[in-house]
């Protein structure tokens, strides 16, 4: 028996009603020994308490990494997920890190040249010549 | 309704003679924040979705002026005239939906209900979920009507709203520079960041009955 594809029957179009923040999830990985994480433990003390709380619909997840440098993994939507790594970085730097990641949409950066993307036909129609009154010469 | 080619073109006077400045504060465009925002975004906003522009000049033309630049376009829309007002029924009882010629900091978009719009810059102060009221139209239409503005549409006439989905970023790009008869290159770097709105409602107000398409 053949498999049957599932037509898709709508587009999601986030905002459109309800609007869903494509990150859900990050994950923070630091090291207690080693100079490149400085920054990350200081960011995990001082600066990820508050901003946590700011972003209740986002789940965070704090780990060591012994050995390894410090990373921030952003885990989207779509199912794909961003790394950054943040070695020798100040807290303030990697909050900047977070934000980058809590604003992105997860898919793979692309280049754009249309500036509006749209799914709706078109408001006006297509312009046909047999149709109408046409022009008297 | 017949679908015939009639287009019509309803003429909207550019009387710049008063500001009206209580219906013009009562619409201008707002920003709700949401919860989810870093402490180092809680700032008070300005006006993000427009450009800031200095007040008409009392003595500006009656003639059709072009779309001004950033600098030089009018901070309020000038009010519709009352033919105007009983035309804008016609275009608002067609059936379909209806698009907007949108104009964010100096660059038109033509948008419907739904559409993504990917801003040219990354806005600042702004976080994912945040609604932008957006009231700078150069057109408003139908399957069969227009309504032009000079330059714009009068703000009180439609009610358009953007949700910010985020920030997009392009893939990074590298220019290679390289001078004749010198091995030395340099390659530049560079990866712009973008604004990405999506236009969640759009809404032509009859001066009459308030709820309308």
């Amino acid at each position: 028996m053949a498999v049957k594809a599932l037509h898709a029957i709508s587009q999601g179009r986030n905002g459109v009603g309800a609007f869903i923040l494509q990150c859900k999830r990050i994950d923070l990985h630091y090291c207690d020994w080693a100079g490149s994480s400085r920054g990350m433990n200081g960011f995990i003390k001082s600066l990820l308490p508050k901003f946590a709380a700011a972003h209740p619909e986002i789940e965070f997840t704090v780990s060591p990494r012994p050995a390894k440098h410090p990373v921030a993994i952003g885990h989207y939507i779509n199912g794909r997920s961003k790394p950054i790594c943040v070695r020798n970085m100040e807290p303030y730097e990697i909050l900047k890190k977070l934000e980058l990641l809590r604003d992105a949409s997860g898919e793979k950066l692309k280049k754009v040249t249309k500036p509006v993307r749209s799914i709706n036909e078109s408001v006006r129609g297509i312009w046909s010549p047999y149709h109408g009154n046409g022009m008297p010469l | 309704m017949s679908r015939t080619l009639l287009r019509s073109l309803l003429e909207l006077r550019a009387t710049a003679t008063t500001t009206r400045p209580t219906t013009s504060q009562l619409l201008r465009p707002f920003l709700v924040r949401h919860l989810h925002q870093t402490p180092s975004q809680i700032d008070p906003l300005p006006q993000q979705t427009q450009p800031e522009q200095p007040p008409p000049s009392p003595n500006q033309p009656l003639a059709v002026s072009p779309i001004p630049r950033c600098g030089g376009a009018p901070r309020t829309t000038s009010p519709a005239t009352p033919e105007t007002l009983s035309l804008l029924p016609l275009l608002a009882h067609q059936p379909g939906k209806k698009y907007l010629q949108l104009y964010i900091q100096g660059q038109a978009y033509l948008v419907t209900p739904g559409d993504q719009i990917r801003l040219p810059f990354k806005m600042p102060g702004v976080a994912p979920g945040d609604v932008l009221r957006l009231n700078r139209a150069t057109a408003i239409g139908s399957r069969d009507f227009t309504l032009k503005g000079q330059p714009y549409v009068d703000e009180n006439l439609f009610e358009c709203r953007a949700v910010v989905e985020g920030t997009e970023a392009e893939p990074m790009r590298l220019k290679i520079k390289k001078k004749q008869r010198c091995r030395r290159t340099k390659t530049v770097r560079s990866k712009h960041k973008y604004t990405v709105l999506r236009v969640s409602e759009v809404r032509i107000k009859l001066p009459g009955q308030e709820e309308e398409v």
